[in-house]
């Protein structure tokens, strides 16, 4: 199976103190759903963010789809992050534009110039959004303020937002940590459903173990920006995933 | 060995940073008395100027009013230039505040740059630079809207880059994040978020050049302020008073509007209801349409006022030819041979904006605690004062000074008063906003103990409010001593008159000279403020 995500050896610091990645080599193969476990401040974000080129690596090499993140031109480098999608935690709307603007604004990195205003997005873009739009359950709510929705339809606006990318990779950092029990329900639902019809290879941070084990084909754990797990779900066993989460790596775990 | 309880002192050791705070402070204080007692005020000029009042009024009333048609285009010339003038301020604000705003600049040279340049253009006064543009592109419009409109970019570029520096990272990353290049990470994260900010500070702004339009007229751009100083050269104070309401009535109007757009801008126009299967564009519900509407009339305003300006790109170009030329005039600066007349005139202007900052102050407190509505005893009270303080906000100073020269004749005493009650209006509304922002959960529990209305205002208060006193105090110095350069212009006192005097004799080295002597004036008070500012901040 051919590559999509390939992590040799990275690092990365922040000032002298933080070693964010210590180390990291990861290969993910095309269609694999790899899930990212860790304390907070272990480091998921920071890989996640790497595979958008939102940070580079101190050292070490990030390719995603055949780019070397470190020579990337910026054309380049925007080329590449139109086919990946990201969703956030916190999921990052312009609060004081339509529902249906923000999700046109997916295509951004696909078309020429700046937009204000929804009108001044192409026909075909504003039909695309408003489906991707209907996909996730909100085409009633186009046009109002982003802001005025909940935060579980907030993410899943986020969600059509990266779909408009039609990204080959969809990176999501803990997409479901700032929502209700339910509303989490449904985005990652969604996230499921959405994965596998398009096929897409996704990295995704979770905290749930259990949401980890039955959604993804792999687990990797992180401690400190070292990577201290990498298995297939497929046996995997509940306690050695919830060894991540244990502050000293030798205790065993608990659960 | 640990002292007993009850020997220990009950009053805290002074610190050292809060003696010095307290020490300028006082300093401040005693120079504004000394200033107001050196420059002669006291009862009996009051005494004499109250009997002025009576034949000043004779010679005043009735006011003459021009025809209602030259009156309209009068009106409508000076709020042409001001509307011009606001949107190039913001035209050129917009990409100085990027480049300034620590978060979308593309380097540190960039961000400097652009940060010296903003204090540049506020530290240049709009009516010196009306005096080269005057020389540059002729009487009329042009000079005033290009000078209004460079000053203006020292306030609105640093308030937008402010705002800037003030967004959600969130939506830019996310943006970023979907492959969109530089300017449309700007447009669509970083715009939306500031716009409400940038629409308030423009309308803010016209609000201020709508008054400083007056002064201008008084050095040759065209409109009300034109006709103001024309009536007055003249001594015709029935006419000039009369257009001088005018502006007053004008200003008062566009508080009003800006009040009521910054408002409408705060709130979230409601949802729309379940659009139509397939739509692509938001269904015009009334609010929809209402807001088109207002951008459209909004629109049509602006294109009226840049027509209504009569800007020439001709006579722009031809101008601008001529700038290098006319700069050299003002190269290199020279002293006339009447240098210790400057310093002294220049002494006279700190003297001025001194007492005046004091008189306010003692003005101000009192009308801002009653405008304030969790200190006045009614609110019918707190209505009336805080309509007292718009009225006042709403006269140009300039106007202000007029009149007290009339009335106290030439000098430092016109400028002192008329700067002392143009302070009410700004000092008084930011006494009254910064009462009305205590925790008042404090106050309950004060009065709870059984406090009178003037303890828990004294104990609960003022604390509260204390320190924010003192920072609006040396905001109104800073901007009184601003003023005071300038109302010099009309006789008021100071170092404005050699201002005006050597640019109509045609001395432009001379006016060179006073412009580096109040830009110098003016960093002296800036830096001083700077260092209170973290002086208190570290308490």
């Amino acid at each position: 199976m051919h590559d999509v995500v390939t992590f040799s050896n990275v690092s990365k610091r922040f000032g002298q103190a933080t070693l964010a990645l210590d180390d990291v080599s990861l290969r993910v193969p095309r269609g694999q759903t790899t899930v990212l476990l860790g304390l907070s401040g272990s480091g998921k974000s920071t890989l996640l963010r790497h595979v958008d080129g939102l940070q580079r690596a101190t050292a070490g090499t990030v390719t995603v789809l055949g780019t070397d993140l470190a020579t990337v031109s910026g054309t380049r480098l925007r080329a590449l992050r139109r086919r990946v999608g990201f969703v956030f935690q916190q999921f990052h709307l312009v609060g004081t534009l339509t529902v249906l603007e923000n999700v046109c604004t997916g295509a951004l990195g696909a078309l020429r110039g700046p937009r204000l205003g929804l009108a001044t997005y192409p026909k075909h873009v504003r039909h695309e959004a408003l489906r991707h739009l209907d996909r996730v359950g909100l085409a009633e709510q186009a046009f109002q303020r982003a802001d005025t929705l909940s935060g579980g339809q907030q993410q899943r606006v986020a969600i059509a937002r990266a779909l408009l990318q039609r990204p080959e990779v969809l990176l999501a950092d803990e997409p479901v940590a700032s929502l209700d029990p339910e509303s989490a329900g449904q985005v990652m639902r969604l996230l499921r459903e959405i994965s596998t019809e398009q096929d897409l290879t996704v990295l995704c941070s979770l905290h749930q173990v259990d949401l980890a084990l039955s959604w993804g084909d792999r687990v990797v754990g992180l401690r400190s920006g070292r990577v201290v797990l990498d298995r297939e779900t497929a046996g995997l066993d509940r306690g050695e995933a919830m060894a991540v989460y244990s502050a000293v790596a030798t205790v065993p775990a608990a659960a | 060995m640990t002292r007993p309880v009850l020997d220990r002192r009950t009053v805290p050791a002074p610190s050292g940073p809060g003696v010095a705070a307290s020490v300028v402070v006082l300093a401040i204080l005693g120079a504004g008395v000394w200033a107001a007692g050196d420059l002669g005020i006291n009862i009996a000029t009051l005494v004499d100027s109250a009997s002025n009042v009576a034949d000043f009024a004779q010679r005043m009333f009735p006011l003459d009013f021009p025809e209602i048609g030259e009156l309209l285009r009068l009106s409508g010339i000076t709020l042409a230039i001001v509307i011009s003038a606001t949107l190039l301020s913001v035209l050129l604000s917009v990409p100085a505040a990027v480049l300034a705003a620590s978060n979308t600049t593309p380097g540190n040279t960039a961000r400097l740059g652009s940060r010296a340049l903003i204090v540049l253009a506020r530290a240049v006064p709009d009516v010196v630079l009306a005096i080269v543009f005057i020389r540059v592109f002729g009487l009329g419009s042009m000079a005033g809207v290009l000078a209004m409109g460079l000053h203006s970019v020292g306030m609105i570029g640093k308030l937008y880059a402010d705002a800037v520096e003030q967004i959600d990272e969130g939506p830019r990353t996310a943006v970023r994040a979907g492959g969109a290049g530089r300017l449309q990470e700007l447009t669509t994260g970083v715009l939306p978020q500031v716009l409400p900010a940038f629409v308030s500070t423009a309308l803010h702004r016209f609000d201020i050049n709508l008054r400083v339009s007056v002064l201008l007229g008084f050095v040759g751009v065209d409109g009300l302020g034109f006709a103001i100083a024309g009536a007055f050269r003249e001594l015709d104070y029935q006419r000039g008073m009369a257009l001088a309401f005018v502006v007053l009535v004008l200003c008062v109007l566009a508080e009003l509007l800006s009040g009521a757009v910054r408002r409408a801008l705060a709130h979230a126009p409601p949802s729309p209801p379940r659009p139509a299967r397939g739509r692509i564009s938001p269904p015009w519900t009334g609010s929809r349409v209402r807001r088109t509407g207002y951008a459209l009339v909004a629109a049509l305003v602006v294109v009226a006022s840049l027509w209504g300006a009569e800007l020439s790109p001709a006579g722009f170009f031809s101008g601008l030819g001529q700038l290098g030329t006319t700069l050299g005039l003002f190269w290199p600066p020279e002293t006339g041979g009447i240098l210790p007349d400057l310093l002294a005139a220049l002494w006279q202007t700190v003297k001025i904006a001194l007492a005046a900052t004091l008189l306010g102050a003692v003005l101000a407190l009192p009308i801002g605690a009653l405008a304030a509505r969790n200190v006045a005893p009614s609110p019918r009270v707190a209505a009336v004062f805080r309509g007292l303080i718009v009225l006042i906000r709403g006269v140009p100073e300039l106007v202000l000074a007029v009149v007290f020269v009339v009335l106290t004749g030439l000098g430092a005493v016109a400028g002192t008063l008329a700067l002392a009650v143009g302070a009410v209006g700004l000092l008084g509304k930011l006494v009254a906003d910064s009462l009305e922002e205590v925790d008042e959960r404090v106050e309950n529990a004060v009065s709870a103990t059984g406090a009178s209305r003037w303890q828990v205002f004294a104990s609960a208060t003022v604390p509260q409010a204390a320190p924010a006193f003192v920072g609006h105090v040396l905001y109104q110095l800073d901007v009184n001593i601003r003023s005071a350069t300038l109302l010099g212009i009309v006789g008021a006192g100071g170092i404005g008159f050699y201002l005006q005097n050597a640019s109509r004799v045609l001395e432009f080295g001379v006016v060179t000279t006073v412009l580096l002597l109040v830009f110098a004036l003016a960093m002296v008070v800036e830096l001083i403020a700077l260092w209170l500012r973290r002086v208190a901040g570290r308490r």
